[in-house]
């Protein structure tokens, strides 16, 4: 809850920094929201009463002050609701959605976008800015509906104290309607779930790419009604709460309305004995009128408020995450300009957290400097997340990698990484600019035009700029208005986007060609093997190749075979097939199916 | 529009004029026949406790002016008496205020899902409906498609949004009647100086937020933009690159600059509007002033009675509550919006359609198909180049043919014609010698099955997720099981906790995600199930890609065994998987340019041999060394 608090303070604090104007103005209006009920209801009591006792002059003062009071009300309540989601949308879009993709983007490890049970707090989190600083000013409405509340009980209380009885029969439908407002929620969050498959559905049924299969298999029709069958079922729960909802609310409200009664016959019997006036009987039922609409409104606003607490201990969490990674950030040694040992695994382990065979099972292998090493194996068997571990994406459980007999560990991540570059198998596609694809290879070369196309010339990928539209500024991605490209033309891009960097250590390429044919594979495979030997030369780097496709790996130095985690055969080609294991067994598969004959 | 030259600019603009009030009483058509998508007892209900509560302000004005006009005139005496009958009277009216806002809200969500759900079902209808997937790759297409959606979740007006609220606002003109009854009562001509000043605060805030709600058509682009970067930072996969490379600053920058520049329109017309809030309250103070104060004069020199002045002071307010807010009208402008995107959605996807006269095809299809591409000819609309040029092809019945080619032949094209997923601009395609657009695109398809290379993944269950591959006929999953069988997906199967019944998803409760080589397992079943129930020309584009070795061949050595006499068109780049082909031919500069087994292709020693020879380069020289 204190924690909460401080979430709210700073929201506040963060909207005055961005809007100070409509932030003042919003709590302006709250303010008016809270004084412009009593204001109003005592103008009206006094213009009524004035007008009974004849006194013109200030009967038409105080009708002048009710038109005021009013005239106020109604502009209040028309723009505080838009008010606070406007400042609540932009600081969520402008300071806490930068903050959040900030942290997530920023960790060095992957193990929270990877994670089971990280992933769901995430999914959380994503949606969360503009719900936060809503959830802050939600509070604030709240405490400006309870204000308004204790106003209006003081109101009643200086007609007559009996009235004050009134309170306790308010509480009812505050009572109820908390009620039934929590039972709508409780549903909505119950029925999350078809609501989104509605939603998967939806996208699927509307987007290019499933269209195709969808017409080819008939499933369109299927698809309409599933999706209608998900929209049915969450609405059919959620009618059901509301249903209950607006019961509760009935009943609630029959209580006070009845009490009500009650209080306006007792001020008439005040009015008899002459203690009261009729300007009191106007104050009561103006006031009891707009009970109701701040009653309301403070619910809401309470519920609303509570709702958006579902992402505060994901977003906090999240905080914490980032905090406490960054302050483990020991590493501070510097990468070598040159490699000149090489990087050793030395018993490194490594099991996903959450599961239990270890992807990477006491592996020890020297890396020698300068060369070029092939890591095989079959599905599973560990061989991307050896090289994740290259790149520090995780730390081994137990063992350690040394770079020239430093512990990567110590070696600061930064450093590590602006000396390697990598194509993996699941790269990015970024919808933007084919240059900027490329480009941020090396973000300090994004401008440079030469070293963009080299980059593509290296992944065979020159001819494909020139049939683009708009050359290297030709937009990827229809959804955006711009081109698709094919899945060997987006692995080219990635493999252009590792050829950016001049001075790596460590090149990686993780099933580099898969959806290459085969004259581009074997021309960029020959290219690599250039640029590896090219940059063994200047900077002793270590090329990584993984790869199921052994026509790729035969011309390694050192062949990796994993199984299951455990490093099974390591040699050169010759030596494995001598060796006639896992490795000569399945280069024969694919050695048969090529023999001419 | 060129007539418009000839017109005086007085004739011109009383035009645009009458145009602007057409518009927006078409406007008003457009919301309320949106209606049409709910059960009309509801719509009826919904209308009558709609009215009741807009009666009600109006109404506790004349019950209020009634209580106090017996209080005033009664002696002290009997005024309890006398006054209990218009409280408890009073006391009603406040009551049904309550009854009709307890009886509104339910009805109201029952409306608004069933318009909403009905009008989102309407979408897909139509964009699974078309029988080409040409349209739907259009931008402009994709544009439509994502505001008529409106998806509830995003905060998004939508068409019951609209509806309801225009239903909400003629309900309260009925109240806003009451309460001008009440002040015509008094002074008739207070009737426009309140009317004339809340009407006109009215006109003000629609241009206001039709502004506005123009403004959310940037917000909407920027941020498709900003959803790049922001799935990048999210994505395991990217995430990869984005730390490699070091470029989680540049990225946030760039996505934070498309929020900006796109919400910015939109956060200004709001910040603007509040800001300019001050001419609101001058209007409603030019009614309620001269109203109040006149009448508050009239009691005290006792020209009118307290009674009628209670009531005035009450109704002249309401006048003002109940003309409509600004919210009311930004709903009803974005619904307008969202039902004329989906008005021109409907007019570009049925244009598409063009169903050709069905030739009801006998149950002969339980034969394969001979197909035939005579003379191809295709292009992509808007692309100058020639992607399929005078193709010629022949599919025989149950033969397993090959298609190979370099990237970017038309490989994937050439099966999207075979599909009718999109249509030649030149030639025919046939089966068995009818033209396939004169098949019927059902009936066609039905004799087809195709795994595509972005096959699709539903957040289903694994039943659902076989049985969708073909929906021609009902489910039945004991075909599935013999798919999953002959496909190598029951070990996974086993290790799945329900079963069938498992949802493939993480999205859900109890769901799991398969991983790469799991779901191309799946794929394969999809097929061999669709197979089993009809199909009898499988198509599979690049299915093993990422599959090993070991995996890939045992794949391919099932699906020649099981494929029965299906007839197979495979695609793939992995030549030693391709040479098992009963046939297989090359597609090059859009045209067959080789075709023949992998014998005869050896022999002939063109393209096919070369890209062979390429592939094969490595073992040769090892198994000659070392063999």
């Amino acid at each position: 809850m204190r924690r909460t608090i401080k979430l709210w303070t700073e929201m506040i604090g963060l909207s005055w920094r961005r809007v100070p104007g409509l932030t003042v103005l919003a709590i302006l209006s709250l303010v008016v929201r809270v004084a412009g009920v009593a204001g109003g209801a005592f103008a009206l009591r006094a213009a009524v009463d004035e007008a009974t006792r004849g006194v013109a002059d200030a009967a038409v003062l105080a009708a002048i002050g009710a038109a005021i009071a009013y005239a106020l009300l109604i502009v209040v309540q028309e723009i505080t609701d838009s008010l606070t989601l406007t400042i609540a949308d932009r600081v969520g879009r402008l300071d806490v959605h930068p903050r959040i993709h900030r942290d997530l983007a920023g960790l060095e490890g992957l193990e929270h976008l990877e994670r089971t049970e990280f992933l769901d707090r995430i999914t959380l989190v994503r949606k969360a800015g503009g719900r936060l600083a809503g959830g802050a000013w939600n509070g604030l409405k709240t405490i400006a509906g309870i204000l308004n509340l204790v106003i209006v009980l003081l109101l009643l209380g200086s007609i007559s104290p009996w009235l004050l009885l009134l309170l306790p029969f308010a509480a009812v439908p505050i009572w109820c309607d908390s009620r039934g407002n929590a039972a709508v929620q409780r549903a909505d969050l119950a029925t999350a779930e078809q609501y989104r498959l509605q939603q998967h559905l939806f996208e699927l049924g509307t987007g290019t790419a499933p269209g195709k299969e969808l017409r080819v298999s008939g499933a369109g029709r299927a698809l309409v009604e599933l999706q209608h069958e998900a929209w049915r079922t969450a609405m059919g729960v959620r009618l059901r709460a509301t249903v209950r909802s607006g019961a509760w609310s009935l009943v609630g409200w029959t209580v006070f309305v009845a009490a009500f009664v009650g209080g306006i016959l007792l001020s008439v019997r005040q009015t008899a004995n002459g203690h009261g006036t009729a300007g009191d009987l106007v104050l009561l039922v103006t006031v009891a009128v707009t009970l109701r609409a701040s009653i309301q409104s403070t619910v809401e606003s309470t519920t609303t408020a509570a709702g958006a607490r579902q992402y505060i201990a994901p977003y906090l969490w999240l905080r914490d995450y980032a905090d406490q990674a960054r302050s483990e950030r020991a590493g501070q040694a510097v990468p070598p300009a040159v490699l000149s040992e090489g990087i050793v695994l030395d018993h490194v382990t490594y099991t996903y957290p959450g599961t239990h065979a270890k992807a990477v099972d006491d592996v020890s292998v020297t890396l020698p400097a300068g060369s070029v090493v092939a890591i095989v194996g079959e599905y599973g068997s560990g061989k991307t997340t050896l090289v994740k571990l290259l790149e520090k994406f995780y730390r081994p459980d137990s063992g350690q990698i040394l770079v020239d007999s430093v512990p990567l560990s110590d070696v600061d991540t930064e450093q590590w990484r602006t000396r390697s570059t990598a194509a993996f198998q699941d790269f990015g596609r970024f919808h933007t600019t084919v240059r900027e694809n490329v480009g941020l290879g090396d973000l300090a070369a994004l401008a440079d035009e030469d070293r963009v196309r080299r980059a593509l010339a290296e992944a065979d990928a020159a001819d494909l700029v020139e049939q683009l539209p708009d050359g290297l500024d030709t937009l990827l991605g229809r959804q955006l208005g711009g081109l698709d490209l094919s899945e060997g033309q987006w692995q080219r891009t990635a493999l252009a986007r590792a050829s950016m960097r001049t001075d790596p250590l460590l090149l990686i390429l993780d099933e580099p060609t898969a959806s290459l044919d085969a004259p581009s594979e074997q021309a960029i495979f020959e290219r690599y093997m250039a640029r590896a030997r090219q940059l063994a030369e200047r900077t002793k780097a270590i090329t990584v190749i993984v790869s199921h496709r052994f026509s790729t790996v035969t011309g390694a130095d050192l062949i990796l075979v994993l199984d299951r985690g455990r490093l099974t055969e390591l040699g050169t080609h010759a030596e494995l097939l001598r060796m006639g294991g896992t490795y000569a067994e399945l280069y024969r598969i694919q050695a048969t199916a090529y023999q001419v004959g | 529009m060129l007539d418009s030259f000839d017109m005086n600019p007085m004739e011109w603009r009383f035009c645009v004029r009458e145009a602007g009030v057409m518009k927006l009483l078409a406007d008003r058509l457009t919301l309320l026949r949106a209606l049409r998508g709910a059960r009309p007892a509801l719509v009826v209900a919904l209308a009558l406790v709609l009215v009741a509560g807009a009666c009600v302000p109006g109404f506790m004005a004349i019950a209020l002016g009634w209580t106090v006009s017996r209080l005033q005139d009664s002696e002290s005496s009997n005024v309890l008496a006398a006054s209990v009958l218009p409280v408890i009277v009073l006391g009603l009216v406040v009551l049904a205020g309550h009854v009709a806002d307890a009886f509104a809200k339910p009805i109201e969500f029952a409306v608004r899902a069933q318009i909403d759900g009905g009008h989102r079902r309407d979408i897909l209808r139509l964009t699974t409906g078309s029988s080409s997937v040409a349209p739907l790759e259009d931008a402009e297409v994709q544009g439509l498609i994502r505001r008529a959606g409106a998806e509830p979740d995003y905060g998004v007006t939508t068409p019951a949004d609209g509806a309801l609220v225009q239903l909400r606002w003629f309900a309260g003109l009925i109240g806003v009647g009451v309460a001008c009854a009440v002040l015509a009562n008094y002074r008739w001509w207070l009737v426009p100086v309140l009317l004339i000043p809340a009407v006109i605060g009215l006109a003000l805030r629609t241009r206001q937020y039709f502004a506005a709600v123009k403004a959310l058509e940037s917000a909407m682009r920027e941020e498709l933009h900003a959803d790049v970067w922001r799935n990048a930072a999210a994505s395991a996969g990217s995430g990869k690159d984005v730390r490699v490379f070091g470029f989680a600053d540049w990225m946030i920058a760039r996505m934070q600059r498309h929020i900006e520049d796109g919400n910015m329109p939109f956060w200004s017309h709001i910040g603007r509007i509040s800001g300019q809030s001050w001419r609101q309250f001058l209007l409603v103070l030019a009614g309620l002033l001269p109203a109040y104060t006149l009448v508050s004069r009239d009691a005290a020199i006792d020209v009118t009675t307290v009674s009628v002045q209670t009531s005035v002071l009450v109704a002249a307010w309401t006048v003002f509550l109940a003309i409509g807010t600004g919210e009311m009208v930004y709903q009803m402008v974005g619904a307008v919006g969202v039902l004329e995107a989906y008005a021109s959605l409907k007019a570009r996807l049925t244009a598409d359609v063009a169903e050709p006269a069905k030739v009801t095809t006998e149950r002969a299809d339980e034969r394969p198909p001979l197909v035939r591409f005579e003379d191809v000819r295709f292009g992509y609309p808007g692309v100058s180049r020639v992607v399929l040029d005078g193709l010629n092809l022949e599919i025989k019945p149950g033969e397993l043919l090959a298609l190979v080619g370099l990237n970017g032949a038309g490989k994937s094209t050439l099966i999207k014609l075979l599909s009718g997923l999109y249509e030649p601009t030149g030639g025919r395609i046939t089966a068995d010698g009818v033209p396939i657009d004169a098949v019927g695109w059902d009936a066609w398809r039905s004799r087809l099955s195709v795994v595509f290379q972005d096959f699709n993944r539903y957040e289903l269950s694994a039943a659902d997720n076989v049985v969708l591959g073909y929906a021609h006929r009902p489910a039945d999953l004991s075909a599935a099981d013999v798919a999953a069988e002959r496909a190598g997906f029951g070990p996974v199967l086993q290790r799945l906790p329900q079963g069938w019944q498992t949802v493939l998803s993480r999205n859900r409760r109890g769901g799991v995600d398969l991983s790469g080589g799991q779901w191309q397992q799946l794929v394969l079943t999809r097929a061999l199930y669709a197979v089993q129930s009809g199909a009898r020309l499988l198509v599979l584009d690049e299915p093993t890609a990422h599959l090993d070795v070991r995996t890939e061949f045992e794949v391919f050595s099932r699906l020649a065994e099981q494929r029965g006499d299906t007839s197979v068109v495979l695609i793939s780049h992995r030549l030693s998987t391709v040479r098992q082909a009963d046939r297989i031919v090359l597609l090059e500069n859009g045209a067959i340019t080789e075709m023949g087994d992998h014998g005869e292709l050896m022999a002939l020693n063109g393209t096919y041999a070369r890209l062979f020879r390429i592939q094969g380069e490595r073992f040769q020289n090892d198994t000659e060394s070392t063999s």
